[in-house]
């Protein structure tokens, strides 16, 4: 008791900030209870709409973590050894994407009770039971990986076996690397595939979703570990990471993004511009969507514009990438348009009626979809849980091992150009 | 493999460690492997449902069905027969009427059930194998499996399953008007739809009768009809009714183009007919 008082005396705001994310996380809770009592009646979910802010939230945080296969890719892969340093983040924000997955889809499914069901009844045809395995599988990866970090943690240092323990653990740590890659590469983009597989739904039913949603978690993956790293780097007034490499993260980050817009413009181009060809239901289904929905600002405003090209210019500009405050706009905006992308994709397929017999889609109305305050709750205490656990490893365990002072790392940069002037 | 080695050292890996990593592969592999031949060991691993109806062991029936829209007349004692015998609430129907229109704007009442797909989209989805097409062409559901996820749902094309968003404490109205419930509420949580009254085929069968023939081994919505726009049968068997109509009249099933095989057929309706009341 008397050590946290201490603590709070220490270090007064990161323990308000700590407080204020018990208030969300108790709102969680008393939500989730609601829930696993009483069911899904209490969301806002229909037979119309099955899927909505909960399976937004487990794509989104799935998605987020996929800064750390791109990363393992580049240290273990590669070898491009100067990514290190963030290599830790990364699999942090990886482990802590993929836990937030399982919390709200424990909460999504029906019987959170049975759900270990997949890996004890096998349909291998079935892409969510591929995902549910790559993703417990990813998940344990990401527990080995994020290990050595914890047993390397100062308070820990007393017992010699532990840290044996991590360094024998990260001996493996490049198998583990390519293992998770293999992993994340077949789960990122079966996500995708869950949605254009599924033959009798005109807007979903595409050969580009997997394709999507792998490109855009790789840009936004990476943005989110790049972001985090630069406010907690501004927090403590350190350099996390070497400024150069946060600058080369942008970087990639931001071809990522470009990659992904590009291959995002032709697939609308492919169907809604020149798809006079396809079939009449697709062509009405999208017709409805503009139409009744929102879709098109949505889509046009937010995925393209706000949230796609501006933060690939801030990443890819160098006057401007060299601008930190400006990078964290950029990575913030990155990350929304990755949310805003599974929204819409969730929710488009979902709210047009389909026309099981000709005429039969006039019937029916086009879906609504609004969250119930309990589905904002859950998802609300999801993400004070992310921000928690995050802000805690970083206090507590050197996730960033190699961080140095801001002003000496400035000043051996004033330093070296000086010299190149001279 | 080159890639694998460089990286290796570059990580401080020798090659022993890539090795022996290799090696340890090896051993899980061969264990798995002794695992599959041995009966013992592979009576542990449940054995995954069939999914497709190429996977699927044809049985000696293909129950199917046949809706005459032609005749309907849309009075929906199907769907009320449906809801009292499967029990099954307003919000829920396994069985639903609609009144359509066809392409010339004639009105006709269409009533849409389970398809039945010998290639189900839903079964291919479902991620624990809780749904599947039985040998007969049959598509249930195992509620004790079930976990859920509904996406079985988002793949359905055509509207046919419905979820148990809340624990059900209801009268059901229809009763005993329309029937008398034959099978259990499903509980929260999970998926239902419509079964082609799979219990009164099953019983029916062991006690010598023939579904589509005898009542008691006929879905509820087949027997109600009061205009006989519904028939039920083995579309194995060719000199079922079913069999007979389809040999005889034009018929069609919905949305044949997605490649699903539904067990349900519809004669198209009379459009002039419906005018001419």
């Amino acid at each position: 008791m008397k050590r946290i008082v201490n603590f709070i005396k220490e270090a007064p705001l990161f323990s308000a900030w700590i407080g204020f994310l018990l208030i969300p996380m108790a709102f969680g809770l008393y939500a989730g209870v609601q829930v696993l009592m009483k069911g899904l009646v209490l969301t806002d979910l229909s037979d119309r709409v099955p899927w909505g802010l909960w399976i937004t939230v487990d794509l989104s945080s799935i998605a987020s973590g996929g800064g750390a296969f791109i990363l393992s890719a580049f240290v273990y892969l590669l070898g491009l050894k100067r990514y290190r340093p963030i290599a830790r983040a990364a699999v942090l924000v990886g482990f802590l994407g993929y836990t937030s997955a399982m919390l709200a889809l424990l909460m999504d499914i029906g019987r959170p009770d049975r759900f270990w069901h997949p890996v004890v009844f096998w349909n291998v045809h079935s892409l969510l039971w591929e995902i549910t395995w790559c993703v417990l599988l990813y998940a344990s990866v990401l527990t080995l990986e994020m290990l050595p970090t914890v047993l390397d943690a100062p308070f820990l240092a007393r017992h010699k076996w532990l840290v044996k323990l991590g360094h024998t653990l990260h001996k493996f740590a490049p198998v583990l690397a390519v293992f998770g890659l293999g992993l994340s590469l077949l789960h990122q983009s079966s996500l995708g595939a869950t949605y254009g597989v599924l033959v009798g739904r005109p807007i979903w039913f595409k050969p580009t979703m997997s394709v999507l949603f792998i490109l855009s978690a790789a840009a936004g993956g990476l943005a989110l570990t790049m972001t985090v790293t630069i406010i907690v780097g501004r927090l403590a007034g350190k350099h996390m990471v070497p400024p150069k490499l946060i600058r080369e993260l942008a970087q990639v980050a931001g071809f990522a993004m470009l990659a992904y817009l590009y291959l995002k413009i032709w697939d609308w181009a492919s169907i809604a511009y020149y798809g006079h060809n396809l079939p009449a239901d697709r062509v009405e289904a999208f017709s409805l969507l503009s139409s009744s929905t929102p879709y098109d600002v949505t889509f046009w405003w937010g995925e393209v514009l706000l949230c796609g090209l501006i933060p690939a210019i801030i990443f890819l500009w160098p006057a401007l990438r060299r601008d930190e405050g400006m990078l964290i706009v950029g990575g913030i905006l990155a990350v929304a348009g990755l949310v805003i992308m599974r929204w819409n994709v969730t929710l488009s397929g979902a709210v047009i009626p389909m026309d099981w017999s000709p005429g039969v889609a006039d019937i029916f109305p086009v879906a609504t979809y609004n969250p119930t305050a309990i589905e904002w709750m859950v998802t609300g205490g999801i993400v004070a849980y992310w921000l928690m656990a995050f802000s805690l490893a970083v206090k507590f365990l050197p996730i960033y091992p190699e961080a140095a002072e801001r002003e000496v790392a400035e000043e051996k940069v004033a330093a070296t150009a000086a010299q190149k002037v001279a | 493999m080159t890639t694998h080695t460089e990286s290796g050292q570059a990580t401080g890996m020798t090659r022993r460690d890539v090795l022996g990593i290799m090696g340890l592969t090896g051993l899980v592999g061969a264990i798995a492997a002794i695992f599959g031949r041995i009966p013992f060991l592979r009576s542990l691993i449940p054995a995954p449902r069939p999914a497709t109806r190429s996977e699927t062991e044809r049985g000696e029936h293909h129950w199917g069905m046949v809706i005459d829209l032609s005749r309907c007349i849309g009075c929906e004692y199907c769907v009320y027969a449906c809801q009292a015998v499967n029990d099954v609430p307003d919000d829920m129907r396994w069985n639903v009427h609609v009144i359509d229109r066809t392409a010339a704007g004639d009105i006709f009442h269409l009533t849409r059930n389970c398809m039945h797909c010998q290639e189900a989209p839903c079964v291919m989805v479902c991620p624990v194998g809780a749904t599947y097409v039985r040998e007969d062409g049959i598509v249930v559901m195992d509620y004790d499996v079930c976990i859920g996820c509904r996406y079985c749902q988002a793949a359905c094309p055509y509207d046919a399953r419905h979820f148990n968003w809340k624990a059900r404490d209801d009268v059901n109205p229809y009763e005993p008007t329309w029937g008398v419930a034959e099978i259990e509420r499903r509980p929260r949580g999970v998926m239902e739809k419509c079964t082609f009254c799979v219990h009164r085929i099953d019983a029916g069968l062991e006690r010598g009768m023939i579904p589509g023939v005898h009542r008691e081994a006929t879905p509820a919505c087949v027997n109600i009809c009061p205009v006989e726009a519904r028939f039920f049968g083995d579309l194995n068997d060719p000199e079922s009714t079913v069999s007979q109509i389809l040999a005889s009249r034009p018929t069609i099933r919905l949305r044949e183009e997605l490649g699903t095989e539904p067990s349900v057929y519809y004669i198209p309706p009379d459009g002039e007919e419906r005018l001419d009341p």
